[in-house]
């Protein structure tokens, strides 16, 4: 195990990899992809979040932008969209830069770093919604042209096996960092930032570093919504909804854990479209909503036996049954 | 052989599977799947409810008429499909449609899952009607499979400013200055602008433009900054629950312009807030989709919408509508085959429908027919005022 430390995320990957081709249903498929996308956008926010500590409320921002500019990179600009990803990434992890300049900078932290990415989330939704350029309340269409070279699939599974690149590249990254200098310095800062600035780490740089990474992740999720749906509007893009689901999967799947937001985002969609179906066979759609309720009362006792996400209550077990 | 009870029984059985058999060959002409999206839970929830009930309304009649009569009586089954409000939902759930082998899909509701779902619908080639959706992006992308049955944005706009000339003119001109509110999302921010544009040609002057989000809890700021201009004209675009705030509000502060005349609007024409809050919907014109009160198939769905204490709503007919013309176009089509129904639907004229539009003609997915009428609440009943060939009553302007 100390010898391959990449194998674990190898196999995960290669099993995710392998599902599509032994599934012929695309309702399947929609959701993994769907999945793929949420993973990706958690990911980012467990980087910053899950190791750094800084909770954001506001994820939406960046994957807002990534979204964005990856929809008008296309449509106003013409850039094809294997151009317009990096570049959508990158504005990501400017703007990522830019507030953690502006928030860490004033000593943001805790429930005020929290509420500051909120209100730019909300900025940014309202200026999206009242600019021309985005489309305003309208929103951007990305023109429907089914060519690998324009990141439009006909086959769902290549646009599965994309997203999946990029989580499995993720998966890496984050495994990387934490065995890396800059991840011990992540998690000095977290457990404990006076004591980490004594011991002469740069908390400032640290924070930057992880904001702009966790901004690029976040943004790339937006790209691929953006490809998937081709249909982009200020509360898509920059609503809450996404700064909710980018900070409820760590959490459910393990909060600074490699694979705590694949677990969460797999658990916490897998969930929600099963109560879905269960209760459609069941009841054929006759009460709408009996399935959210389901829904958050089962999300209710996952976190409240398992504090430290899907994961911990894994290793909690396997810790017992050892020990046994 | 010898005869016991057991053989007897046996041979009744067999004998009456026999005489059964044709029943059962015609009860199980292969049933036609349709598609039904609407948006049940979330935001747009009470909409989506409206559609599916004008859906199940057409189903439930087609079925007990015979079914398909080209295909020996095939009967239509719904395949609901909650699109949750938002585009993930409803491309999701055209996805489990698509695997149950639905031949078409109806609904959507708001355009946003419209765009969405429509576009995953064309993947797989499966027709598609869009009932309410107006945005103007639904039928421009050259998408084979989306037909919108109702007006879009543009149309529903200009009728909406050459009936508000109409009805000033007529009145002697009493109107001269206007409020606009409007709820700051894809229709409100959209129909503002428009306003911006072109009411000033029209001799209006915009005293001031206020948005506001959706949702508010509280529309007295908008109420008060309307009693300090005092216009002649209010012109509201929200949803539903926004309107029936704004015009509680006013009618609490004794806010009482000339006329408020909605364009697409949430409330303005849906029974509930009539039956509500009769004061305050009374003489509130509203320009938008609506069932042809003429047409004696009209009350008659009327009637089966409003069993349980439901509510007279657009979504309802316009669903009923679409699901009738979808049926038109299977009977025509004579199969299930989703490129025929296609072809069928593009070449419709169907006319039994119950909205004021003649009969269907389809340009690029667009039914050219379609438009929108104007409503106005009157002692607790909303009535056509506009146009004159569909109107069961005048219109009251000035209100005061």
């Amino acid at each position: 195990m100390t010898q391959q430390p990449y194998l674990p995320i190898l196999a995960v990957v290669a099993g995710l990899a392998l599902l599509p081709l032994g599934l012929s249903s695309n309702t399947v498929l929609n959701f993994l992809s769907f999945a793929m996308i949420i993973t990706l956008a958690a990911q980012g926010w467990n980087i910053l979040g899950g190791y750094g500590g800084q909770f954001s409320f506001g994820h939406a921002v960046f994957f807002g932008t990534g979204a964005y500019g990856m929809a008008l990179l296309q449509v106003r600009f013409g850039v094809n969209p294997w151009l317009a990803l990096p570049v959508a990434m990158g504005l990501g992890a400017v703007v990522g830069f830019a507030i953690g300049y502006l928030s860490f900078r004033a000593r943001l932290r805790g429930s005020y770093f929290a509420l500051v990415t909120l209100a730019f989330a909300e900025v940014f939704r309202i200026s999206a919604n009242a600019w021309g350029f985005t489309g305003g309340a309208a929103g951007v269409l990305v023109p429907l042209r089914l060519d690998p070279a324009n990141m439009q699939f006909a086959d769902k599974r290549i646009g599965f096996w994309l997203a999946l690149a990029f989580v499995a590249a993720v998966l890496a990254l984050t495994l990387a960092i934490t065995r890396s200098r800059f991840g011990a310095q992540l998690v000095a800062v977290r457990e404990n930032e006076e004591a980490a600035r004594a011991l002469g780490v740069d908390a400032l740089a640290v924070k930057l570093k992880a904001i702009t990474l966790s901004g690029a992740i976040t943004a790339a999720a937006g790209c691929l919504y953006t490809q998937k749906f081709l249909y982009l509007d200020a509360t898509l893009a920059y609503g809450p909804w996404i700064s909710v689901e980018a900070l409820l999967a760590p959490i459910i799947g393990g909060v600074g854990t490699v694979f705590g937001p694949l677990v969460g985002a797999v658990v916490l969609l897998g969930l929600g479209e099963v109560t879905k179906t269960v209760f459609a066979n069941l009841m054929g759609g006759s009460v709408p909503g009996v399935d959210l309720v389901v829904f958050g009362v089962l999300l209710i006792i996952c976190v409240a036996y398992a504090p430290r996400g899907v994961l911990g209550l894994v290793q909690g077990w396997f810790r017992r049954k050892a020990s046994a | 052989m010898t005869m016991n009870r057991r053989t007897v029984l046996q041979g009744a059985a067999a004998a009456s599977a026999i005489i059964a058999a044709p029943g059962l060959v015609r009860a199980q002409a292969p049933a036609i799947k349709i598609g039904i999206l609407q948006p049940v839970t979330g935001a747009l929830a009470q909409d989506g409810e409206y559609g599916r009930l004008g859906a199940e309304i057409a189903l439930n009649e087609i079925n007990a008429a015979g079914g398909i009569k080209s295909m020996g009586g095939a009967r239509l089954q719904m395949v609901f499909g909650d699109a949750r409000s938002n585009p993930e939902g409803g491309t999701s759930e055209v996805e489990r449609m698509q695997s149950e082998g639905v031949a078409a899909i109806v609904g959507g509701f708001a355009s946003p899952i419209v765009l969405a779902s429509s576009q995953a619908a064309s993947r797989y080639d499966i027709p598609y009607i869009c009932d309410v959706g107006v945005s103007d992006q639904i039928v421009s992308r050259g998408l084979k499979n989306t037909f919108r049955f109702g007006p879009g944005f543009g149309v529903v706009t200009r009728t909406a400013l050459e009936n508000l000339s109409k009805l000033n003119d007529a009145a002697g001109k009493p109107a001269k200055t206007v409020v606009i509110v409007h709820e700051d999302g894809l229709f409100g921010a959209g129909m503002a602008k428009l306003l911006n544009d072109r009411l000033p040609a029209a001799g209006f002057e915009i005293l001031e433009t206020i948005a506001h989000p959706t949702p508010s809890r509280d529309m007295s700021n908008v109420a008060l900054r309307i009693r300090a201009l005092n216009p002649d004209l209010v012109i509201p675009s929200s949803y539903y629950a926004e309107f029936v705030l704004l015009s509680r509000t006013m009618q609490q502060q004794r806010i009482r312009p000339k006329g408020v005349y909605a364009i697409l609007n949430g409330a303005a024409s849906n029974f509930r807030f009539v039956k509500e809050f009769p004061d305050a919907a009374n003489l509130v014109m509203d320009c938008n989709h609506w069932a042809d009160p003429r047409k004696p198939k009209t009350a008659q769905v009327k009637a089966l919408a409003e069993q349980g204490g439901r509510f007279w709503l657009y979504n309802t007919p316009l669903n009923y509508s679409c699901v009738r013309l979808l049926a038109d176009a299977i009977e025509r089509a004579g199969s299930a085959d989703r490129g025929k129904i296609t072809e069928a639907l593009a070449a419709s004229t169907f006319a039994d429908h119950i909205m004021p539009y003649g009969p269907t003609k389809f340009e690029n997915g667009q039914n050219t027919g379609a438009a929108p009428v104007n409503t106005q609440v009157q002692n607790g009943d909303i009535k056509v005022i506009f146009p004159d060939a569909f109107a069961d009553a005048k219109p009251v302007f000035p209100a005061v």
